[in-house]
C-alpha cells in the first residue's frame, strides 16, 4: 500500500466537512471528531506529531466505513479519505496500540483463518478433472452467518456445467488489514495466492465485495499478486445467463423486488449494471429502485467489519438505509455484509444468488 | 493529550469548576455516552470554520479548548445541563457542526462544548399548514432529503446546506442561495423553542401572526448561543417546485445590472436565485461563456408554479433589456448549480500560505454600487491583497446583500494582515452605511464592530442578554456582548 497522502489528508482536514451529510458515521455518531474532516484533522495532528498516538484516537480513527459516501461530495477529486485513514492506522500507527473492540476477533483471524472463529468443513469441493474453469472462494462472512449460500453457488455453477473448486481455508485478510495488522494480512495473502495458484484455475468468483477489493487492489501491494481474473458472482452469472447455461423462470410470491447496492460494488468496482441486469432476466420480476441507489448507495453499516467492532452503531446506520428502502416482495443485495446487516428489524433479506437459485431451480423443483 | 496544544485566545474565568465530578453530574442527565472529556473531543470541538481557526491550525494550534463536550438528545436534558452549568459556574458554548465563519462556536473561556447534534429528529410535519418542527441539530442536507421524499422543499440552500444545522442556521440568521424567493431564515421560522441558562423553556406557537406583544422566541433569531439553547424549531415549507426556468444576462457594468435587478424585484418577480458577479468572478465561474466576457454576469433561477414564473421570466428579460444586456442562455445557471457546493480552491490557497476569506454586508439599492467600489478599492489597498472580488446574491425590494471574497498573501504576520484586512473592509462599509454582516453572523471576529454597527443598540442588547443570562455563561465574548480581550490585541 502506497504510504500516506499527507497533502490530500490536509485538505480534508481543513475543508468545512462538505460531504458529512452523506457519511453514515457522521449521522450515527452525531460526534464532531468522527465526522470526516474530524478524523482527517486528528491524523493530521498524528502525522505532524502534534498528538500521541492511544487507543482511544485510533478507535476515532477506525470509525469509517470505507463506503466512499464522502466521495460522492468531495470537492477533491483524487482524495479517498477511507483509504488515507486505513494507511494512518496500518502504517503511522506504532505496533502495540490495536482497536480494542478488534483483539479477539484478530485472535480468531490468526487461530483459525477467520474472525467468526472456527470455520465450517466440508466445502463440496467437486471431483477434479483436470484445471477447473472456476476458483470459488468463500467469504468467511457467508461462511459464519449464511452457510447456504456456498451451496447455492455450487449448485448453480453444476447446472450450467462449468467446472469449479473451492477454496475456503482462509480469510481474504481485509479484516486484518482494517484492524492494523499488516503482517498478517500479508501473511493470508500469501497463503491464499499459493493456493489459487495452485489451483490452475482460469477465474476466481467471489460473492463478496471485501474480499474483491483486498484481492484486487491490495494483493498486488503486498507482494501476492493474482494471475487471473477476480469476478463477481453477479457479473459471471449474468454470463451464463447470456450464454443460456443458466435459464431463470419466474420466481413464485416475489413480484417486486427492491434492489441495494452495495457501496464498494458500485462506488470501488462500478458494478451497478450487472446486478440489475441479471435482475431482470428473471421473469415477471419488477425492480423498485432504492433513493438513493445505484453509485449513490448508502453503506448498510456492514463495513470495515462494523458488525463486530461496533454493532450497535452498525445496526442503527442498517435500520436507517432500511427506512430509505421502498417496501417490495423481497430486498435483495449482492454483499454478505449488507445481507447480514439489513436483517436489522427481522426484514428477509436475499443475497442476489439465492434469488437466482430460486429463479433457476424453482420450477424444476415443482 | 490535548492540552499541549496552545490556546492562542482562550480567556480565564475566575471560578475553577471541578470538572471530573461535573462529568459525572452531566453523565447522570445525558447519559455515559453523552459527556467526554476525551483529548479527541475537545479538539474536535474547539473551532469552527472562521479561517483564523483555519490558520491556527495550520501551525497546530487551537483557539481554545472546551473541557468538557455534551451531546444532550432531549430538551428536558438541554435544561438539566444549563442549570448544573449555572450553579457551577460554567460557560456553555452551544455547537451545531461548526461550520459557522467567524468564530461563533470557540469556547472563549474553556468549559461545555453543548454539541446539538443528537438531537435530530423531525418531530412534526403538518403538511395542511405547510411546517415542519425539527430539532436544531439535524444537518441542513438531511433535513431538505426528509422534505423532498414528501414532497415539500425546505427552500434553504446556503453553501453550508451539508454541514451545518438547523439551529445553526437560526441562530445565525443565515441566507440561502434560493433567498429572494424563500427568504432568509428569519423569513422562514414560524416559531422556536429554547432554554434560558436557569433551566427555563420558552417557546412560540406555531400560528401565522399574533400581535400579543414581542416575540421572545423569535429573540433566539441570530443570538448565536449567547441567551440560550434553541432545541425546536418550526420552519415554513413549500410544496416540491412544479417547475424551474434559467435564464442569465451579461451587462457592461456593475451598476446597469443592478438597475435591472432593482426593476424586477421593485415589480413584484421572485426568482429563487439572484446572483450578480462582477466582472473577475464572470471569468473565474464562467470561462466559457462568451457573451459574459469582460462583463457582469446575472443569473436567475425561477421556480414554483409553471405560469407564475414564465411571466416572471418575461418580467427578467424586459429589465434586462432595457439595460442593454445580453442573454446567456440557461447553460451559466446549469453550471452553476453543478459548482455550488464546490470549495476546493480555498483548501488549495490556505496550504499554499494564503489567507483566504469571504464577508458579506448589506445595503439598499441606492449605495448598492458605490459599496462595492469602497470595500474593494479599501481591501486592495491593504498590502498583501491579491484578489478582492464580488458578487450580489440576495435581493430584497429595498436593497441587496454583496459579497466579497478575499485572498491574501501577506509578507508578514498573518494575524495581523488578517485584522488589518477586515478593518479596511468594515470601516469602509461603516462609512457607507452598509450593516457590516448580511448571514454569517458575528461570533467572535465580528464583535470587533459591533458597538459602530449597533450604537445605543448594542447597549438594549446587552440588557436582554444580562436578564435571560445574569451570570454571563452563555457563549460567552460573543455577538461583541463582552470584551474579547486577547483577540482584540
Ligand atoms: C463553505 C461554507 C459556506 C457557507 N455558506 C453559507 C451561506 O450560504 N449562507 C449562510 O448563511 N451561511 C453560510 N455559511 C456559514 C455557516 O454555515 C452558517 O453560519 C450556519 O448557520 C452555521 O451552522 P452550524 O450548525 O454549522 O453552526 P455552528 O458553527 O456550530 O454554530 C454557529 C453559532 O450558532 C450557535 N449555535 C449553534 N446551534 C445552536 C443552538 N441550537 N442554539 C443556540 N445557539 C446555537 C453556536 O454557539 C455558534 O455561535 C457557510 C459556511 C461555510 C463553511
Ligand atoms: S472527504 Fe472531501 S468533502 Fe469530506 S471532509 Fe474530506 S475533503 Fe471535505
Ligand atoms: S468512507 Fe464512508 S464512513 Fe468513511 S468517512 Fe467516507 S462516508 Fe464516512
Amino acid at each position: 500500500m502506497a504510504a500516506v497522502n499527507g497533502e490530500r489528508l490536509l485538505d480534508c482536514a481543513i475543508c468545512p466537512n462538505m460531504c458529512r451529510c452523506e457519511c453514515p458515521v457522521d449521522q450515527e455518531w452525531r460526534r464532531e471528531a468522527s465526522s470526516p474532516a474530524g478524523k482527517a484533522r486528528l491524523a493530521h495532528l498524528l502525522l505532524e506529531g502534534r498528538l500521541e498516538w492511544d487507543s482511544a484516537l485510533l478507535e476515532v480513527l477506525s470509525t469509517c466505513l470505507g463506503c466512499r459516501g464522502c466521495q460522492l461530495l468531495c470537492p477533491f477529486p483524487g482524495l479517498d479519505l477511507s483509504r488515507e485513514l486505513l494507511r494512518v492506522r496500518t502504517e503511522v500507527c506504532p505496533a502495540g496500540i490495536t482497536l480494542p473492540a478488534a483483539v479477539p476477533y484478530l485472535n480468531n483471524l490468526k487461530k483459525f483463518g477467520s474472525p467468526y472463529g472456527a470455520r465450517r468443513s466440508g466445502s463440496a469441493s467437486r471431483e477434479r478433472q483436470g484445471r477447473p474453469e472456476v476458483l470459488y472462494f468463500v467469504n468467511c462472512t457467508a461462511q459464519a452467518n449464511n452457510p447456504r449460500m456456498q451451496q447455492l453457488t455450487l449448485e448453480l455453477l453444476g447446472a450450467a456445467g462449468v467446472s469449479y473448486e473451492v477454496l475456503d481455508q482462509y480469510c481474504c485478510g481485509y479484516p486484518a488489514q482494517i484492524w492494523g495488522d499488516l503482517d498478517l494480512a500479508r501473511q493470508l495473502a500469501e497463503e491464499n495466492a499459493a493456493r489459487i495458484a495452485g489451483s490452475g484455475a482460469s477465474l476466481l468468483l467471489t460473492d463478496c465485495p471485501e474480499c474483491w477489493h483486498t484481492f484486487t487492489e491490495c494483493y498486488p501491494c503486498w507482494g501476492s499478486e493474482l494471475e487471473l481474473p477476480v469476478i463477481d458472482t453477479a457479473t459471471y452469472f449474468l454470463e451464463l445467463v447470456r450464454q443460456k447455461r443458466l435459464k431463470p423462470g419466474p420466481v413464485k410470491e416475489i413480484g417486486r423486488i427492491t434492489y441495494h447496492d452495495p457501496c464498494i460494488w458500485a462506488r470501488v468496482a462500478d458494478k451497478c449494471e450487472a446486478p440489475r441486469e441479471l435482475l431482470q432476466s428473471i421473469p415477471a420480476l419488477e425492480l423498485e429502485e432504492a433513493r438513493p441507489g445505484g453509485q449513490e448507495t448508502r453503506c448498510c453499516g456492514g463495513g470495515a467489519m462494523f458488525q463486530l467492532t461496533f454493532p450497535e452503531r452498525s445496526a442503527r446506520i442498517a435500520r436507517r438505509r432500511l427506512s430509505e428502502l421502498p417496501p417490495s416482495d423481497a430486498l435483495v443485495t449482492s454483499c454478505p455484509f449488507c445481507r447480514e446487516n439489513l436483517q436489522a428489524d427481522g426484514a428477509e433479506v436475499l443475497d442476489l444468488v439465492e434469488l437466482l437459485s430460486r429463479a433457476v431451480f424453482q420450477e424444476k423443483d415443482e | 493529550m490535548a492540552d499541549h496544544l496552545s490556546k492562542v485566545i482562550q480567556e480565564e474565568r475566575p471560578s475553577r469548576p471541578d470538572y471530573a465530578s461535573l462529568a459525572k453530574q452531566l453523565a447522570a442527565i445525558v447519559g455515559s455516552d453523552g459527556v467526554s472529556a476525551d483529548g479527541a473531543d475537545r479538539l474536535a470541538n474547539c473551532r469552527d470554520y472562521w479561517p483564523m481557526g483555519t490558520l491556527w491550525f495550520l501551525e497546530g494550534k487551537s483557539p481554545a479548548l472546551p473541557d468538557l463536550v455534551v451531546w444532550p438528545r432531549r430538551t428536558a436534558e438541554v435544561a438539566a445541563v444549563l442549570k448544573l452549568a449555572v450553579e457551577n459556574d460554567v460557560p456553555v458554548t452551544p455547537y451545531g457542526e461548526g461550520s459557522g465563519a467567524l468564530g461563533g462556536a470557540i469556547p472563549l473561556q474553556g468549559g461545555i462544548a453543548l454539541d446539538l447534534k443528537r438531537m435530530n429528529r423531525v418531530l412534526k410535519l403538518d403538511r395542511d399548514n405547510l411546517m415542519v418542527t425539527v430539532q436544531p441539530g439535524m444537518n441542513g442536507a438531511r433535513y431538505e432529503e426528509y422534505l423532498n421524499r414528501r414532497g415539500f422543499t425546505g427552500g434553504h440552500f446556503p453553501q453550508s446546506l451539508r454541514c451545518s444545522t438547523v439551529g445553526g442556521w437560526v441562530a445565525c440568521r443565515a441566507a440561502g442561495t434560493f433567498s429572494t424567493r424563500y427568504g432568509k431564515i428569519e423569513d422562514m421560522l414560524v416559531s422556536l423553542e429554547a432554554v434560558l441558562p436557569d433551566g427555563t423553556i420558552v417557546h412560540g406557537r406555531d400560528l401565522p401572526r399574533t400581535s400579543t406583544g414581542p416575540r421572545v422566541d423569535h429573540l433566539f433569531l441570530g443570538s448565536e448561543g449567547t441567551l440560550g439553547v434553541i432545541t425546536a424549531v418550526t420552519l415554513r415549507i413549500w410544496p416540491y417546485p412544479a417547475a424551474r426556468i434559467y435564464r442569465s444576462y451579461a451587462f457592461e457594468t456593475i451598476e446597469q445590472a443592478l438597475e435591472a435587478i432593482r426593476r424586477l424585484i421593485q415589480a413584484g418577480a421572485r426568482p429563487a436565485v439572484v446572483r450578480l458577479y462582477d466582472s473577475a468572478e464572470t471569468a473565474h465561474h464562467f470561462p466559457e461563456c462568451k457573451e459574459a466576457a469582460g462583463r457582469a454576469l446575472l443569473i436567475l433561477l425561477f421556480e414554483g408554479d409553471g405560469g407564475i414564473i414564465a411571466a416572471e421570466a418575461g418580467l427578467a428579460a424586459g429589465c434586462a433589456g432595457e439595460q442593454g444586456a445580453l442573454p446567456a442562455g440557461s447553460e451559466p445557471v446549469e453550471r452553476w448549480l453543478k459548482t455550488r457546493f464546490d470549495i476546493g480552491i480555498s483548501s488549495a490557497l490556505f496550504r499554499q500560505g494564503a489567507v483566504v476569506d469571504t464577508i458579506e454586508v448589506s445595503t439598499n439599492w441606492t449605495n448598492a454600487a458605490p459599496l462595492y467600489h469602497a470595500m474593494q478599492k479599501a481591501m486592495l489597498a491593504v498590502e498583501g491583497t491579491v484578489l478582492a472580488s464580488g458578487h450580489y446574491s440576495h435581493v430584497y425590494p429595498e436593497g441587496t446583500a454583496l459579497y466579497l471574497t478575499l485572498i491574501g498573501f501577506p509578507s508578514g504576520d498573518k494575524e495581523q494582515y488578517y485584522k488589518r484586512l477586515w478593518g479596511a473592509a468594515m470601516e469602509s462599509c461603516l462609512a457607507l452605511g452598509g450593516a457590516i454582516s448580511h448571514h454569517h453572523g458575528v461570533g467572535l471576529h465580528r464583535g470587533l464592530w459591533m458597538a459602530q454597527e449597533h450604537g445605543t443598540t448594542l447597549e438594549a442588547l446587552r440588557l436582554i442578554k444580562r436578564a435571560f443570562d445574569p451570570q454571563g455563561i452563555m457563549n460567552p465574548g460573543k455577538l461583541g456582548l463582552e470584551e474579547a480581550a486577547k483577540w482584540r490585541q
